[in-house]
């Protein structure tokens, strides 16, 4: 390979060039392989499992070319580590899951070796995917491979799936999985240059990722470009048996419906999403995102989300409710940390001081507020009255899909900030960052995140693409015909390696 | 304020975090400045409104109720140094 390295391709020009044996998945895989060792400055891969890979590869080797290859073979991925992997150290980024091993695979990621992916390794997150900038990892954060022109700031990649967005952008693997509960996939995507698709509520079985809003949480993909969202959706999507919420509806092949004209698409701009922040650099790439779309043909509806400034406030009740509930398994008594106790300790004093050592203090602050909002005399003033705003929320949704295909609005708010800068002295500060992501999780929507360009500060910003339920082939199609035009090249300057 | 400091200590207790006296001031902090901003949702009118749900579940989707026997013991105890035999051992809980 010459000028464009082999790492720059992504998921599907790999496949192509193995498919044609121009390269093989192990000098694929050792490409990559050799990146991850000169990336230890961005601190996105915790866990290597380059020893799987290499076999993984050796076998890929001798089945591309026959009837057995199937739709990922040979091509390296990263995995977040709220996916359980048999026998691979999975903490979810928690001290409380201290070199935990999972004698499971998660169905997704089974998924993907299935389909013959090969596993770089574990990336990097927020503690137990709560946080919006990977800084409450007990790794310590990822940076982001993008600085701004005008100062040598640290700046986050997004989170919670942070390693993935970086691991992408930097060309640590091809694509990467992720999750979102309230934009942990989309916004690090916006902050990245990256493509990050949140499916549907159900696309994807949730079985053995370690849970935290169970009525939020979807994996998805994180990739380079749409192509390869597509591609990894399709491997990662269908029912499970072992995941009563996911559905049972067929797997579209997301890939074919890539090209399609979108002339007559009808496209909703919601007033509540695009003048919140005025003349921001994120109303300015949505623009251009619009102008792309009306020279398609594609029409411009203004449309009205009525409720969308309660969705924050709803969200910060349920989700931390959920959690409480799903992060009560963390004892110390069968797995993980466990605190060292005093002679005449009690079994209550194991739960408090491992829970109290184990857990970081933004998990402890959602525990605690997830706990106040159910507990007795507070049920119905909180938790109560939040799902019936969600049902508002979805309303909302509901009445506007009926006048337009699809919903355009900015991913974040600004393009990455740096380390440190947010949240520090206020939660809410930090919060306020998945203020257009977090209504789709709200709805079960999916959403798509794709970059349209670069801000004045020379860092990438995305817009997002939101649908109506099982529209993931309508989005991926719009954000395609986006990325044609917009040609974005994710290229930040190595300093890292 | 919402949230005095007995009640960060009872939902300390009934999260089973152990809270120490120098972070009860910052968790109460931060805990009101969750709940002013949430109380926003007391300005929407719901009457009559339902709880959000995703819909009716297919029954005839779900899987048989029938047990499956898991005998890795092996696997999962490599998860703890706190085992004995077969079993996860804890401080004592019956005098």
């Amino acid at each position: 390979m010459n000028e464009v390295k082999l790492t720059q391709l992504g998921i599907k020009d790999s496949r192509d060039l193995l498919n044609k044996k121009e390269i093989s998945a192990t000098e694929l895989t050792n490409a990559y392989i050799q990146n991850i060792e000169e990336s230890s400055k961005l601190n996105a891969f915790i866990e290597k499992t380059f020893d799987k890979a290499l076999i993984q590869a050796s076998k890929a080797d001798k089945i591309i070319g026959t009837d057995s290859q199937k739709s990922l073979c040979g091509i390296p991925l990263g995995i977040k580590d709220l996916f359980c992997c048999k026998n691979v150290k999975t903490q979810a980024a928690s001290d409380i899951l201290e070199n935990f091993i999972p004698p499971y695979e998660s169905t997704v990621t089974q998924k993907l070796w299935n389909e013959q992916a090969i596993m770089l390794g574990k990336l990097n997150m927020d503690e137990f995917a709560m946080g919006s900038s990977n800084e409450t990892s007990t790794y310590g954060p990822v940076i982001n491979p993008w600085k701004s022109t005008d100062s040598h700031d640290s700046l986050t990649p997004g989170g919670s799936s942070g390693g993935s967005s970086a691991a992408v952008a930097a060309n640590l693997c091809t694509g990467a999985t992720g999750t979102d509960t309230g934009g942990s996939i989309r916004q690090p995507a916006s902050f990245t240059g990256t493509v990050g698709l949140k499916p549907t509520y159900g696309r994807c079985s949730r079985w053995g990722i370690i849970a935290f809003a169970s009525s939020f949480d979807q994996a998805g993909p994180i990739t380079k470009n749409v192509t390869d969202s597509a591609i990894m959706l399709k491997a990662m999507s269908g029912f499970d048996p072992l995941d009563s919420t996911s559905a049972k509806i067929d797997v579209p092949d997301y890939e074919q419906e890539l090209g399609k004209d979108i002339k007559g698409l009808r496209v909703g701009l919601a007033k509540e999403y695009s003048l919140r922040n005025g003349d921001s650099e994120a109303i300015r790439k949505l623009e251009e995102a619009i102008k792309i779309l009306k020279n398609m043909g594609a029409e411009i509806v203004e449309v009205s989300l009525p409720h969308t400034e309660f969705a924050l406030p709803t969200y910060y009740v349920l989700a931390p409710a959920e959690a409480s509930s799903n992060l009560a398994r963390y004892d110390g008594v069968r797995y993980g940390y466990r605190a060292k106790l005093d002679t005449n300790d009690s079994i209550l004093e194991l739960y408090e001081k491992t829970r109290s050592e184990g857990f970081g203090t933004e998990v402890k602050r959602r525990i605690l507020i997830g706990t106040y909002v159910l507990s007795s005399g507070y049920y119905d003033a909180y938790y109560k009255r939040a799902q019936k705003v969600r049902s508002l929320i979805k309303n909302d949704f509901d009445e506007v899909f009926k006048k337009v295909d699809i919903i355009l609005t900015p991913t974040t708010p600004t393009s990455a900030f740096p380390l440190g800068s947010k949240g520090t002295q206020d939660p809410v500060e930090m919060y306020m960052n998945d203020i257009f992501t977090v209504p789709a999780n709200l709805a079960g929507l999916p959403a798509l995140s794709l970059p349209v360009g670069l801000d004045e500060l020379g860092l990438p910003l995305g817009v997002q693409l939101i649908g109506n339920n099982w529209q993931e082939p309508l989005l991926l199609n719009t954000a395609f015909n986006l990325e044609n035009t917009l040609a974005f090249e994710n290229n930040p300057k190595n300093w890292w390696a | 304020m919402d949230i005095d400091t007995e009640t960060v200590l009872k939902i300390a207790r009934l999260s089973r975090i152990k809270i120490n006296e120098g972070e009860s001031a910052d968790i109460q902090k931060d805990l009101n400045r969750i709940v002013e901003f949430v109380k926003k949702l007391g300005e929407i009118d719901i009457d009559g409104i339902d709880e959000f749900n995703f819909g009716k579940t297919n029954i005839e989707d779900m899987r048989k109720d029938s047990v499956t026997i898991y005998d890795n013991t092996d696997d999962i105890l490599k998860n703890t140094k706190n085992k004995n035999q077969d079993f996860f051992t804890v401080p004592k809980i019956v005098e």
